[in-house]
């Protein structure tokens, strides 16, 4: 047995992650402070976050599988204990649902580290090298994998982030699924596809299968919810699709391309709900059916709202296009090695991306621009822009959406992306986002002299135009834009596939726990309490230990 | 800086008049459909000077920065890509790589920025043709990425413009392929779409909602939205043409070439245009993610069989 194990290693790609596992625990805590004011068990609060901190630090740090594993289990025991500061009904059941998630997944790493142990002999990360091609090898990749995708939230084990985004505390969603969790289940990830295991060409495929599936199945959920914490919880999802999809790719410029949305989505998902949760702050709810019309009260909050969501959907030059533009490019590169499959990962991104567009512009609409509504109306001019402690952290995130789009190449990709990879990655010549970002500007001054050269200045303000209807008149008269997307949810055969998503028929816990109640209630009828039956059960199983042990 | 004087000069200069001409040729073409006289050339220019001396209305409840800010952003994204176009004509080899995924991207900003400066004039009509602006893009874009896709296997899977080109020039226009002109068609169709001209007009539709997301805009702000609109109006054939049909050349006979292949696209814009009756968003969107998006399909699958 060898004792010179090496426990711990930094290397470049868990330096970068842990550099900003930091910096998002720390812009989240200091979200807190105005957040989580008057609220109960605050020192319990503080110091679960301070732990999770530690333990993903210690978890993105440690070479030993073993040590991994135990900072990992500890990682979603925290999360259950941070889901319980939620003050809705349901927490305890979603803190409940993301434990068994995460926990079941865990068990199912613990049973892939045996399987590594077997294969390899060894438990440190740098000295396993594994080839996929016995059955046994790929058992052992799925079983990591699962507990990466589960962390990560990526379908088919997503269901604890959407509703743990609508019942758990805002700061915490946005620690964990939204920013540490994405970090260590990719790193992870990346880990075992890049360094522990020689990827087969159809192990790749199954995981780009994985990522455009997430990606596809997560947006058009997204596009349907009615409220804010939740539908940004279905992108959580959908964005992993890409990072999946990215590494997936197997070659260089994809597998930047997934890490640099790792980042990019870390970002600009925290910024989106801790914006969404300053909203909650003061307007006092989610529900898209109650909100609007708030960005003259919130103006710095749109703003930022605005910056993430078109980082998100890919809008150039902000940072989510740099990503997405690498890992298309990665995908395109598959083609070359032939095949066909490459057209439906490239679309299912592609489209994809439009449908975030969609649902972000639905968003943007029903609680910031649009028509008040009656609620938002009648608490006047209770509603305020946020705190600075809130503010501060949701306006530093928007600028690193856009500090990482137009400097893409400058400084994240040169800085962290690139030496983390052990390849070169060839950029035959890049999106130059710097000047692109120029151009855009020049564009956006020709603009501006043209409303110079019109008589802007000479503005005035008028009631809206309503076909000579007078607003004031027809309260109701608005549109909340949580209806935008009926037309889709009932088109063909959408409508069935959004009917069995209602009803939970792809939840895996939801269809786990029936598998279970269900063996349950036939075992049920073994122990109905009649002495009797109990008698004649034991004595059955003692004739049959007769019957083994002697007369056999 | 050399890309500052292409912005300028191509960009900004000559899109915007070959746009504000295009606009009159649909005009002109239209009104000749509908036995009128039709405007002069210089109509759709007297217009957007026009509107220039008006002034400007902001409605109440408007959050006024995005209202006034939207047409901005917009114009400055027709006016990069068609840069990008240009650049891509004049020097096929400098472009860089993926510059078909940007200009795909950039094309959705001036949709946005419509649909963000409907929403941000907070009236209902206009927050109804937003929506289905928005619901359009939807719509076309799934058939329009997978036709674009067909010159992009048969440029043996390259993402750059300037490769489709030289390929072009090399083996033939693509679509003169079977399986590039029914991409074309499906390109075509989405391209309308993209315009929001009949029979997608719906997220404007003056007879229903009064215009949609440009009811409450007036004056500089208008202009700025119709100058955008007609520098599309060429911009998207233009793109049609780079990637369909070889793109521009600037020797002798081709230039005559390139005149005719895009007054061809533009005349068959416009009597689509006017020959078919405004459908309902839920008809487009059947229409594009069944039909279009199988005859997509059928493409790509031909492209790879090589016809």
């Amino acid at each position: 047995m060898n004792f010179n194990l090496a426990l711990f290693k930094v290397d470049h790609l868990s330096n970068f992650v842990g550099i900003f596992i930091v910096f998002f625990s720390l812009l989240i805590i200091f979200y807190s402070l105005g957040f989580m004011n008057q609220k109960k068990r605050l020192v319990q609060y503080y110091s679960y976050v301070i732990l999770t901190l530690l333990a993903s630090l210690g978890a993105v740090f440690s070479n030993h599988l073993i040590l991994f594993t135990v900072f990992w289990g500890f990682l979603g025991l925290l999360l259950y204990l941070l889901i319980g500061f939620g003050e809705r009904n349901r927490t305890s059941y979603t803190g409940k649902k993301a434990f068994i998630i995460i926990g079941g997944t865990d068990a199912l790493m613990i049973l892939g580290l045996a399987l590594v142990w077997k294969l390899s002999g060894s438990f440190e990360m740098d000295k396993v090298s594994i080839a996929l091609n016995s059955k046994l090898a790929i058992a052992a990749y799925l079983c990591l994998a699962a507990g990466a995708l589960a962390k990560a939230g990526a379908m088919p084990f997503h269901t604890w982030v959407p509703d743990m985004a609508e019942d758990a505390p805002v700061p915490v969603t946005s620690l964990l699924p939204a920013s540490l969790d994405k970090l260590l289940g990719i790193y992870f990830l990346a880990r075992i596809t890049l360094d522990m295991f020689q990827m087969s060409a159809l192990m790749n495929t199954v995981l780009m299968f994985l990522g455009s599936f997430t990606i596809m199945a997560g947006v058009m959920m997204a596009l349907v919810q009615h409220d804010l914490k939740k539908l940004l919880g279905y992108h959580a999802v959908s964005q992993v699709g890409y990072m999946i999809l990215g590494i997936g790719t197997g070659n260089p410029v994809g597998i930047a391309g997934g890490l640099f949305h790792m980042l990019n989505n870390a970002i600009y998902k925290s910024c989106l709900f801790l914006s969404g949760g300053s909203v909650e702050k003061v307007a006092g709810t989610t529900d898209l059916n109650k909100l609007g019309g708030l960005v003259r009260a919130m103006p710095m909050t749109f703003l930022s709202f605005l910056i993430a969501s078109l980082a998100i959907s890919g809008v150039p030059p902000f940072n989510g296009f740099a990503s997405k533009w690498m890992i298309y490019q990665g995908i395109i590169e598959t083609a070359k090695s032939g095949g066909w499959l490459w057209i439906v990962w490239l679309v299912a991104a592609m489209f994809g991306s439009a449908l975030t567009l969609a649902s972000f512009m639905k968003l943007i609409h029903t609680v910031f621009l649009g028509q008040p509504s009656q609620e938002v109306k009648s608490q006047g001019d209770k509603i305020h822009e946020a705190g600075l402690p809130m503010l501060i952290p949701t306006v530093v995130l928007a600028g690193l959406c856009v500090v990482f789009g137009v400097f893409a190449r400058e400084l994240p990709l040169k800085i962290f992306i690139i030496p983390s990879l052990k390849q070169a990655v060839a950029f035959f010549g890049i999106w130059n986002a710097s000047l692109s970002t120029v151009l855009i500007v020049i564009g956006i001054l020709a603009g501006c002299l043209i409303y110079f050269l019109g008589l802007a200045a000479k503005s005035r303000r008028t009631d809206s135009f309503v076909g000579g209807e007078d607003l004031k008149d027809f309260p109701d008269m608005r549109l909340s834009g949580t209806e935008f997307y009926s037309t889709i949810e009932e088109l063909g055969i959408l409508k069935y596939i959004y009917r069995l998503a209602e009803r939970k028929a792809f939840d895996i816990y939801e269809v786990g726990a029936k598998i279970v109640f269900g063996f349950n209630q036939w075992l049920r009828y073994l122990h109905h309490g009649v002495l009797p039956t109990y008698l004649a059960w034991c004595l059955l199983g003692m004739g049959i230990l007769f019957y083994i042990l002697l007369i056999r | 800086m050399i890309y500052i004087g292409y912005l300028i000069v191509f960009g900004c200069c000559l899109t915007a008049v070959l746009g504000l001409f295009t606009s009159w040729v649909d005009r002109k073409v239209t009104a000749r459909v509908q036995y009128r006289v039709g405007p002069p050339v210089l109509q759709p220019v007297f217009d957007v000077i026009k509107l220039l001396g008006k002034e400007t209305l902001i409605p109440d409840g408007a959050s006024k920065l995005t209202f006034l800010a939207a047409p901005v952003v917009g114009l400055s994204s027709v006016i990069l890509v068609s840069t990008i176009l240009w650049m891509n004509v004049i020097h096929p080899q400098q472009t860089f790589l993926g510059d078909l995924i940007v200009v795909l991207y950039l094309l959705t900003v001036p949709s946005m920025s419509i649909i963000m400066g409907g929403f941000a004039s907070g009236n209902p009509l206009a927050s109804i043709g937003s929506s289905r602006e928005m619901k359009l893009i939807l719509s076309y874009e799934l058939p329009f990425v997978l036709a674009i896709l067909v010159p992009v296997i048969h440029s043996h899977y390259s993402i750059r413009l300037g490769d489709i080109l030289n390929m072009q020039s090399g083996s033939g226009v693509i679509i003169g392929n079977f399986s590039g002109s029914i991409a074309f068609i499906v390109a075509l169709l989405c391209v309308q779409a993209k315009l929001g001209l009949v029979p997608f007009d719906m997220p404007e539709a003056e007879t229903e909602i009064i215009g949609g997301p440009f009811v409450e805009y007036s004056g500089a702000g208008l202009a700025i939205f119709r100058l955008m609109k007609n520098m599309l109006l060429f911009v998207m054939p233009f793109f049609l043409m780079i990637l369909f049909m070889g793109g521009i050349r600037f020797d002798g006979i081709h230039i005559f070439n390139a005149l005719l292949k895009y007054l061809g696209t533009v005349a068959l814009i416009t009597v689509i245009r006017n020959t078919n009756p405004r459908v309902r968003i839920d008809q487009a969107l059947r229409f594009f993610w069944g039909p279009m998006t199988v005859l997509a399909i059928i493409a790509i699958i031909l492209a790879y069989r090589g016809w």
